[in-house]
């Protein structure tokens, strides 16, 4: 998987935080996801399908989730509850949309989008496939840190 | 005025509902997937429907498509993180009168729904 196929989710990741969050979003360093515990706290993960398969993931510590949130609605979120994890959901959406916008297919036909998944606890772990390889992008913001991790399963169709 | 909200996202129906509220839009419904969509569309109690497109259920645009061969001229605004000119054009000839591309600032959305309902000459 080439690298550069990682900067459509960043750019969608800073116009999400400078367009709904009203702040920039630093990231750093491009790596490779590890497959050991992830002592992270909410995980939001959609699927692309279509000319080009693959999963897109975004990772919040609680404080950064419960900051996003409270600022995407304008009142205090203390608490993970339905509405953050509905709210995580909707930015890795949104987050994908943007990038999956400026990727051209062979087709002329766009990625499509599944629906987002939340997983959230202490305990649980992320295991990635050993075929597959997770770019990660560590994020910092004035909400908090977090983390854009980005999968490619078959690229073949795009251009 | 009374506004349609559909999205299945109760998180972004919010948003919605907050920007909306900015330009005197107070009076709203939901919906949270294609299928409740049209239920509510067809009541005829609404004047604006704004229609996310990736749903459970029944997608928005399928819904767009439901309930304009139901003969519903009621203004449709998609809002969506669909962004590619060939999902716009699906939308516009599937009966959309306009289009946002999320993420969107509260502005932007107000823009759109004042130049969506001059149009219709509901405004």
């Amino acid at each position: 998987m080439k690298v550069e196929y990682i900067n459509p989710f960043i750019e969608g990741v800073n116009e999400l935080f400078l367009t709904m969050l009203g702040c920039e979003a630093l990231r750093g360093k491009v790596g490779v996801a590890k497959a050991k515990s992830d002592p992270r706290d909410v995980t939001a993960l959609i699927g692309l399908s279509g000319p080009a398969r693959g999963i897109v993931a975004l990772t919040f510590p609680i404080p950064t989730a419960l900051a996003m949130v409270s600022k995407l609605l304008g009142t205090p979120t203390r608490v993970v509850d339905a509405t953050v994890s509905d709210a995580v959901a909707e930015m890795v959406n949104i987050v994908a949309g943007r990038a999956k916008s400026k990727f051209q297919t062979l087709s002329g036909d766009p990625i499509n989008l599944s629906l987002p998944t939340v997983v959230r606890g202490n305990s649980y772990k992320v295991d990635y496939p050993s075929k597959s390889v997770w770019l990660d992008v560590p994020f910092e913001s004035e909400l908090g840190s977090f983390s854009l991790r980005v999968t490619f399963d078959d690229i073949s169709k795009l251009k | 005025m009374k506004a349609l909200i559909v999205d299945d996202s109760a998180v972004m129906r919010k948003i919605v509902i907050n920007a909306i509220a900015q330009m005197g839009i107070t009076d709203v419904g939901h919906a949270a997937d294609g299928q409740e969509a049209v239920k509510e569309a067809l009541s005829g109690n609404y004047d604006l429907v704004l229609l996310d497109w990736n749903m459970p259920n029944m997608l928005g645009i399928d819904a767009l498509k439901v309930i304009r061969a139901k003969g519903i001229t009621t203004p449709v605004i998609m809002v969506t993180t669909e962004a590619e000119k060939s999902r716009i054009l699906e939308a516009i000839k599937s009966g959309a009168n306009n289009y946002v591309v999320k993420p969107f600032q509260p502005e932007h959305l107000i823009g759109k729904i004042k130049d969506t309902l001059a149009k219709a000459g509901t405004g």
